[in-house]
C-alpha cells in the first residue's frame, strides 16, 4: 500500500465532512495532481466512498486507517526496528501473543489500544513516544501502551489521555524520562516512556 | 488515661508525612510489620486534651487500588479496622496529584480531616489555596500546614480528634463523575448494594473497583454467593464503557477523578506567579546532569562510606576497651569467685563477647550509616540516585529504585534485605534477594582491610572491591536471563530538594538502629555463645580435623582457617578476631601466605550470608527462596575461592 494513500485516509478521517484537494494537497505538502491520484486509488480499492457534498471513508477504509496506525505505534516501540527485525515480524503468525510477549502488551491492553486508534481523529504520525521529545518539549499525552497494570499505574500518576506534559529532563545512557505532569514531576523508565504516546506540541 | 481515639494517617509519598508522624509521637513509636505482610507499620501515641490518640502512619500510596501491597493494605485498614479519622496529608505543591487519593478516601468513606503540607513553599511558587473554600467543597475539615517547623501539626490533629469525638460533624463531597461513567457506576452500586449489603467496603466504592477490574476487589467478590451475578453485570458494564471511550475501563476512570479534580483545582488554586526557578531546581541541574550528576553520585557514596567507616573505627576503639575491662573481665572474675561451671561459664561469656562485639564492630558503623542515608532520603538525594542509575540497573532487571538495597548492603546486609521491599514486584525483590548477600558490608570490610588492605596493599583491597561489582553485575545478569517473568519500568515520582530536618531524620535513624538491634544482636551473642561452648567442650577441634582436608584440597588454607570460616556463618565481624584466636597472634603474617590471604578474604566476602542475614531473608522471602539464595552464595564462593587459589599458584602476587 502507497505511503500517500494511507497519509489520504489519515486526512479523511481527520477532516470528515470538510475534506477537500486543497487542503489535503496543502496539509500533506504535495502537489494536487498527486492528491488526486491517491484519491482515484483510495476510491478503486474502496477506501473511500463518495458521499452527498463529498467523500467518506468506509468500514475497509476505516480498518485500513487502524491498522497503519497500530504498524506506526508497534514500529515506535522498537528500541532499534532492524532490517533483520522487521522481516522476521513479517513471518509472525500471532500478532496477539506478539504483542503480549515482545511488548508486554496484554490481550486487554491491545483492544484499548486498538479502540483508542480507531477513534483517534488525527494523523498518527502527529503523535510520538515520549522519548522521542528533546528537553522543555511539551506534549499531550494520547495513547498508553501497555498491559492493564502499567496503564492504569500511569493514569493514576496523572499520566490520562489529554493531560499536557512538558519534558524536563533526559537520562544518560537511555535512562529515564523526567516529565512535569499535573504540577509535579515524574521519572519514566526509558521502556515506559517508550509507551506513552504524544501529540507533540512544536 | 482517658479514651482512646484511633487516627491513621494517610497520603502520598514524599507528602511530610513521616514529619508529621515523628513531629508528633519523637520516639514513642512502634514500628513492625502488617501481620502477614511485608509492609512496614509503624505506630505512636499521643496524648491530647485527655484523649490517648493512637496514630498509625500508613504507607505512602498515590492510589488504592490493587497495585502494591501498600495500597491494599491501605484500603483494608480504613475499611475494615475502621480508625476514627484519617488526617489525609495533602502536598500543596502538588495538589492536584494529591488530590487523587483525597477523592479515594472520600470514596471509601473514611471519615476525613485533609491537613495540607508545604504551604510556605507553595506561597514561594506563588501557588494560593483557597483552604476555606476548599473545606467547603470537600465538606471536610481542611488544615494549613508546615509540617517540618510544626505550624499547624497540633491544629490538624485537634481537627482530627473533633471530628473523632463528633465535636465537629463532616459531610463528606458527593462524588458524581461525568454522565456516561455515572450512569454506569449507580447501575452497579445497586446490585452490589442489593447482593453484597453486608461488606465493609461502601457499595458504590465495590462497584467503581469492579468498573476499574481490581483484581483484589473482583477476588473477593467471586467468594460471595452472589458474586458471579455481579462480576457478570460488571464486566459487561466496563465492556461498555471502553467501547464509549476507547482506553481501557481503569484509565477512562483515572481520568474521570482527574476532571472531577481539575474543577475542584480550578475554583480554589489560584497560581499568581510565573514557575520560577526553585533552588531545587537549580540544584537539580547538576545532581542529574548526565555527567556532573554521576560525579556527585560517587562523591556522594565515597564520602559516606568513609564518614561510616571514620566514625565507626573510632567509636568502636572508644567503647572495646571499656566493654572488655568492664564487661568481659569483671565477668570472669564474678565467675571465678562463685565457682561457676564451665559450660556455664562458656555461655556467659560467649553471650558478653557476642555483646561485646555487637557493641564494637556493628553498632558503630550501623549508627552513622543510617543517619547519612536518611539524611540523604529527607534531602530527597535517592530518587536522583535513582534516576542515574536506573539504565544500568535495568540490565540486571530491575529499575532504578534497586540501586538504594544495594548501596544499603555496603553498611548491613541485614536492613539492605529489608529495604528489598521498595521494588513493586516479587521478581525484582528476589533478584536483590541474590545481589544483596554479596555486597560486601561493613564487617567484611573490616576483614578486607585488615587482611589484604594492610599486608599486602590498598590497591589489592580496592581491585577486591571492582572485583566485587563485577562479579554483583554478573550474577544479576543470570538470575535476570533465569528468573520467568518481565521486568517493570520506572515510574517514580521526583519529589523536590527539601532542607531536612534532623529531628525528623534522626528519629527515623533510631527506629531503624532499634530494629537493627533486637533482630541482630540476640542473634550475635546467641552465636557467639554456641562458639564459646564448642570451643571449650573440645568439638571445634573434631570439626577442625573433619574439614581440614575438604578445604585444604579446595583452597589450600591452613587449619587456623578453619574456625573462622566455620563461624563467619554466624559471626562474619568476627572471622579476623577468631582467626587470631586460632592463630594465636595478631600478625597473620604468620599463619597465612599473601596467597591465603587472598583466597580467604574472598571466601569470607562471598561463601555464605551471615545469620542475621539469613534471618532477614528468611522474613522477607520464605524457607525455599532463601535456600535457593544461600546455596547460590555457596556455589559462587567455593567456585571464586578454587579459582583464585589455582590462579595465584599460576601468578603468585
Amino acid at each position: 500500500m502507497r505511503k500517500e494513500v494511507v497519509e489520504l485516509l489519515e486526512l479523511v478521517k481527520e477532516l470528515g465532512p470538510s475534506f477537500n484537494l486543497k487542503e489535503a494537497a496543502r496539509r500533506l505538502n504535495v502537489g494536487d495532481e498527486l492528491v488526486e491520484e491517491a484519491l482515484r486509488e483510495a476510491l478503486s480499492q474502496g477506501f473511500v466512498e463518495k458521499v452527498e457534498g463529498g467523500i467518506k471513508l468506509t468500514e475497509k477504509g476505516l480498518r485500513e486507517v487502524a491498522s497503519h496506525r497500530e504498524d506506526y505505534v508497534h514500529g515506535r516501540l522498537h528500541v532499534l526496528p532492524t532490517f533483520l527485525r522487521r522481516v522476521f515480524e513479517g513471518k509472525i503468525a500471532d500478532w496477539r501473543s506478539h504483542w503480549h510477549q515482545a511488548h508486554q502488551v496484554d490481550g486487554e491492553g491491545l483492544e484499548a489500544l486498538r479502540r483508542s486508534l480507531r477513534n483517534m481523529d488525527f494523523r498518527v504520525e502527529d503523535t510520538v513516544p515520549l522519548t522521542a521529545l528533546r528537553e522543555n518539549d511539551k506534549g499531550m499525552v494520547v495513547l498508553l501502551v501497555g498491559g492493564r497494570g502499567l496503564t492504569r499505574r500511569l493514569a493514576e500518576m496523572g499520566l490520562t489521555p489529554g493531560v499536557e506534559v512538558k519534558v524536563a529532563r533526559r537520562g544518560a545512557f537511555r535512562g529515564p524520562i523526567e516529565v512535569e505532569v499535573r504540577g509535579t514531576k515524574l521519572a519514566l523508565g526509558y521502556g515506559v516512556a517508550q509507551r506513552v504516546f504524544v501529540k507533540w506540541a512544536r | 488515661m482517658g479514651k482512646v481515639l484511633r487516627i491513621a494517617l494517610a497520603g502520598n509519598a514524599n507528602v511530610g508525612k513521616s514529619t508529621f508522624f515523628n513531629q508528633l509521637t519523637g520516639l514513642a513509636q512502634h514500628v513492625g510489620n502488617w501481620p502477614g505482610k511485608t509492609v512496614e507499620k509503624a505506630e505512636g501515641t499521643v496524648r491530647l486534651d485527655g484523649y490517648t490518640v493512637k496514630l498509625l502512619d500508613l504507607p505512602g500510596t498515590y492510589s488504592l487500588s490493587a497495585y502494591s501491597e501498600e495500597e491494599l493494605v491501605a484500603r483494608e485498614y480504613i475499611a475494615v479496622e475502621r480508625p476514627d479519622v484519617v488526617i489525609d496529608i495533602v502536598d500543596a505543591t502538588a495538589f492536584e496529584r494529591n488530590l487523587y487519593l483525597t477523592i479515594h478516601l472520600i470514596e471509601l468513606g473514611a471519615p476525613l480531616v485533609v491537613a495540607l503540607n508545604f504551604m510556605d513553599e507553595a506561597a514561594k511558587k506563588g501557588i494560593e489555596i483557597d483552604v476555606k473554600k476548599l473545606s467547603k467543597l470537600l465538606g471536610v475539615p481542611v488544615v494549613p500546614m508546615v509540617a517540618a517547623s510544626g505550624k499547624g501539626v497540633k491544629e490538624a490533629l485537634v481537627e482530627a480528634v473533633k471530628v473523632a469525638t463528633g465535636e465537629v460533624k463532616v459531610k463528606p463531597l458527593k462524588i458524581e463523575y461525568g454522565k456516561e461513567v455515572e450512569d454506569l457506576v449507580k447501575r452497579l452500586e445497586h446490585e452490589v448494594s442489593e447482593k453484597l449489603p453486608k461488606s465493609p467496603y461502601p457499595a458504590r466504592w465495590i462497584a467503581l473497583k469492579l468498573l476499574e477490574k481490581d483484581e483484589e476487589v473482583q477476588r473477593s467478590v467471586a467468594k460471595e454467593s452472589q458474586g458471579e451475578a455481579i462480576l457478570t453485570l460488571a464486566s459487561l458494564l466496563a465492556e461498555e464503557l471502553e467501547r464509549l471511550h476507547g482506553e481501557s475501563s481503569s484509565v477512562v476512570i483515572a481520568a474521570e477523578r482527574y476532571s472531577l479534580i481539575g474543577r475542584i483545582t480550578k475554583e480554589v488554586q489560584t497560581i499568581k506567579a510565573q514557575p520560577i526557578i526553585t533552588f531545587s531546581d537549580k540544584l537539580d541541574v547538576l545532581t542529574s546532569h548526565r555527567v556532573y550528576g554521576y560525579l556527585v553520585l560517587i562523591g556522594v557514596l565515597a564520602g559516606v562510606l568513609t564518614l561510616v567507616l571514620t566514625v565507626g573505627n573510632y567509636l568502636g576503639s572508644l567503647l572495646e576497651p571499656i566493654l572488655n575491662l568492664y564487661l568481659i573481665t569483671g565477668l570472669e572474675a564474678l565467675m571465678v569467685e562463685a565457682a561457676v561451671l564451665s559450660p556455664v561459664k562458656s555461655i556467659v561469656l560467649g553471650l558478653a563477647n557476642g555483646f561485646t562485639a555487637g557493641l564494637v564492630l556493628v553498632i558503630p558503623y550501623i549508627v552513622p550509616f543510617y543517619i547519612a542515608l536518611y539524611l540523604l532520603e529527607d534531602a530527597g538525594y535517592l530518587p536522583r540516585a535513582a534516576f542515574l542509575m536506573d539504565s544500568l540497573m535495568h540490565k540486571l532487571g530491575v529499575h532504578g529504585k534497586g540501586f538504594i538495597p544495594l548501596i544499603l548492603g555496603y553498611g548491613c546486609n541485614v536492613p539492605a534485605c529489608i529495604s528489598c521491599k521498595i521494588m513493586e514486584t516479587e521478581r525484582e525483590r528476589f533478584i536483590l534477594g541474590f545481589l544483596v548477600p554479596l555486597i560486601p558490608c561493613a564487617a567484611r570490610t573490616i576483614v578486607i582491610l585488615t587482611l589484604v588492605g594492610k599486608y599486602i596493599g590498598i590497591h589489592i583491597a580496592l581491585l577486591l572491591y571492582l572485583f566485587n561489582l563485577a562479579l554483583v553485575f554478573a550474577v544479576g545478569r543470570m538470575v535476570n536471563r533465569l528468573l520467568p517473568g518481565e521486568p517493570v519500568g520506572l515510574i517514580m515520582e521526583v519529589p523536590p530538594y527539601r532542607a531536612p530536618k534532623p529531628k525528623v531524620f534522626l528519629a527515623k535513624a533510631a527506629v531503624r538502629i532499634k530494629e537493627f538491634i533486637l533482630i541482630a544482636l540476640p542473634l550475635l551473642m546467641v552465636g557467639s555463645a554456641v562458639v564459646e561452648l564448642l570451643a571449650t567442650s573440645g568439638w571445634l577441634t573434631v570439626a577442625e580435623q573433619l574439614l581440614h582436608p575438604p578445604i585444604k584440597a579446595l583452597f589450600n588454607l591452613p587449619k587456623e582457617t578453619i574456625i573462622p570460616l566455620v563461624f563467619g556463618v554466624l559471626r562474619k565481624e568476627l572471622a579476623v578476631a577468631m582467626l587470631a584466636e586460632a592463630a594465636g597472634t595478631m600478625n597473620f603474617i604468620e599463619v597465612l601466605t599473601l596467597k591465603q590471604m587472598v583466597v580467604f578474604t574472598l571466601l569470607t566476602m562471598l561463601y555464605v550470608p551471615c545469620v542475621a542475614t539469613i534471618a532477614a531473608l528468611l522474613h522477607g522471602y520464605g524457607a525455599r527462596r532463601t535456600a535457593l539464595i544461600v546455596a547460590t552464595n555457596l556455589a559462587l564462593g567455593t567456585t571464586v575461592g578454587v579459582a583464585a587459589n589455582l590462579l595465584l599458584t599460576v601468578k603468585p602476587l
